[in-house]
């Protein structure tokens, strides 16, 4: 049985997402409502007894980060919903804000309620024009309805949302990038430590969430943690998107918890490979991501289950390439796309990226040297530990897992 | 190309009152603020930029700095629409170089360049994030998939 879900996107589809009586009809605000007749700790405790992990790709603990923030005595605190979602491959985020805009703005509320702050920015990405205009109208309707503003339901807590949009820069996924790129500057990542948590947005303390970890909120809120955790493993609780691109028939989010495997999605929900072809690999995380074998694709996608054999979930994207691919063709993507998107601020990253778009371009072109693999793994390893952000240290992931996946590179004395 | 601009509405007090919608910001005004000039006028001219920088207090040189860091703010002049075709993994793997070498074609112009009309902007962008459409292209804010060499031909309306 393939372990689906429909609590993320219940309403996808479903619901018209410009409507709020629509989303108040199933269900919407009933978890911030309920929230708000709990003491804040009591919230922080349920996100932590859920296990609730990040979904944005770095899989940190979300319960860990809320009670950090809940904790920090500094005013004021601000919430912030990362909606930059830029990995090459993702785009479930954006499933989420076109379909269902109104569980974010609830969700963000839920947040600020927990940890104490009354300010929330949506930062949303350039190229989503749609999920911007229903944001928008989705924070305006709340406002207008008494979701948002002053003393909600005639408690004490006032919240409300600012989006800021993105202005076309990878890096300002990163938390820290996104701070400086609000703030009205060059999206250039900070220094960590201090953390976001102590000193983020505007210097103050700030709880940051990526948007699919915010639309888990609500449920959480209102069926609990423990709830929660019997969904899927123990370890990766919980509803998971994945979106699937390439090579497949039905290319699509689908949602299941982290016990389906990859054989699952590829062929039972994203329909199989077109034309009769076979899967050559399977990138999975996006460009930051690991390549995976035909071999292995009875992995189940969850974080711990991929860590095992070396691999990362990260966004939770999945691209499928079939065996007509010249694989080559992909890696120069991937490394152009580094190159491109490197913020120039640390010179691992802003050198190493170039250096190695520079090489696969060539080894793309059929022209190896003797020595080029070596320097790869040199560059990518040095990026891998000496950059400050994640970026940089994830700018040679999928080239070095191809490497060691695949035979790409002739043998040195063949040369 | 400068003349391309006049196809924008180039109107003075309306930029004036969005850097003052967004003055008290400040800085954090900054980047609302310079999207909504640009989306008037289609790109940033110096003396847009020194009146942002006066009002919003914000250096010049720091100004065309957040300018030059971000794709989609412009500091030269672009066409009316800009056309942003994904060349990206997915997008790939799904035909999109044949999708790029028909809007060269049919623009006969190349990623970067501008159509002599004003009307077009091509460029080449990485993953935007439709993988599930691909392969696609954005035309200002509006989503074009699963596109082929004979749809790129109806969108540019060249048959």
């Amino acid at each position: 049985m393939v372990p689906r879900t429909n609590i993320l996107g219940k309403r996808v589809g479903k619901i018209d997402p410009g409507s709020l009586p629509a989303y108040v009809a199933s269900g919407g605000f009933l978890a911030l409502r309920k929230a708000l007749t709990l003491q804040p700790e009591e919230i922080v405790h349920e996100i932590m007894a859920a296990h609730l992990i990040g979904r944005g790709g770095a899989a940190f603990s979300a319960g860990f980060k809320w009670a950090a923030v809940r904790r920090e005595t500094a005013r004021p605190k601000y919430v912030v919903c990362n909606a930059d979602e830029s990995e090459p491959g993702t785009f479930k985020d954006r499933y989420l804000l076109e379909g269902d805009p109104f569980r974010i703005v609830e969700a963000m509320a839920i947040s600020a309620y927990a940890v104490g702050a009354n300010r929330g920015f949506l930062y949303v990405r350039g190229e989503y024009p749609l999920a911007y205009k229903r944001l928008a109208h989705a924070v305006a309707e709340s406002r207008r309805a008494g979701y948002l503003g002053l003393n909600l339901w005639n408690t004490e807590f006032c919240f409300d949302i600012e989006i800021y949009r993105g202005a076309g820069a990878y890096v300002c996924g990163e938390e820290t990038a996104l701070f400086e790129s609000i703030e009205g500057r060059r999206g250039q990542p900070r220094l960590k430590p201090p953390f976001p948590t102590t000193n983020g947005l505007f210097g103050q303390p700030t709880l940051i969430n990526n948007v699919e970890t915010l639309a888990n909120v609500p449920d959480i809120v209102l069926n609990g943690g423990q709830w929660y955790r019997t969904l899927g493993p123990l370890t990766n609780p919980g509803p998971k998107l994945y979106a699937v691109s390439g090579h497949v028939r039905k290319p699509g989010v689908y949602e299941a918890t982290m016990d389906l495997t990859l054989q699952e999605l590829i062929y039972e929900l994203a329909g199989g490979i077109p034309g009769g072809r076979r899967v050559q690999a399977v990138l999975v995380g996006g460009a930051a991501g690991t390549f995976l074998r035909p071999d292995q694709l009875d992995v189940a996608l969850g974080f711990d289950t991929l860590r095992t054999i070396g691999a990362t979930l990260g966004s939770g994207a999945v691209m499928v390439l079939d065996d007509s691919v010249d694989l080559w063709n992909v890696l120069r993507r991937v490394t152009r796309f580094f190159q491109h998107e490197s913020c120039g601020k640390c010179f691992p990253c802003q050198l190493g990226t170039q250096r190695q778009a520079e090489i696969v371009t060539r080894l793309a072109a059929g022209n190896v040297h003797p020595g080029d693999g070596a320097a790869l793994t040199d560059i990518g390893l040095t990026m891998r530990d000496a950059s400050i952000c994640g970026l940089g240290q994830m700018a040679s992931s999928a080239l070095l897992s191809a490497f060691s996946q695949f035979s790409l590179l002739p043998r040195e004395d063949e040369l | 190309m400068t003349e391309t601009t006049e196809t924008f509405t180039y109107d003075y007090p309306a930029i004036e009152a969005i850097v003052t919608r967004h003055e008290a910001k400040g800085r954090a005004g900054l980047l609302p603020c310079l999207q909504e000039i640009q989306a008037f006028t289609g790109w940033l001219t110096p003396d847009i930029c020194q009146l942002v920088g006066r009002r919003l207090d914000v250096p010049l040189a720091d100004i065309y700095g957040v300018i030059d860091f971000y794709t989609l703010l412009y500091r030269e002049p672009v066409g009316k629409t800009i056309i942003r075709v994904c060349d990206d993994m997915a997008c790939y793997l799904n035909g999109s170089e044949e999708v790029l070498s028909s809007f060269k074609k049919w623009l006969g112009i190349g990623p970067g360049e501008t159509t002599p009309d004003g009307k077009y902007t091509l460029e080449v962008h990485p993953c935007l994030g439709y993988c599930d459409l691909a392969p696609m292209a954005m035309m200002g804010d509006d989503v074009h998939g699963h596109l082929t060499p004979d749809k790129v031909a109806d969108l540019l309306e060249v048959k």
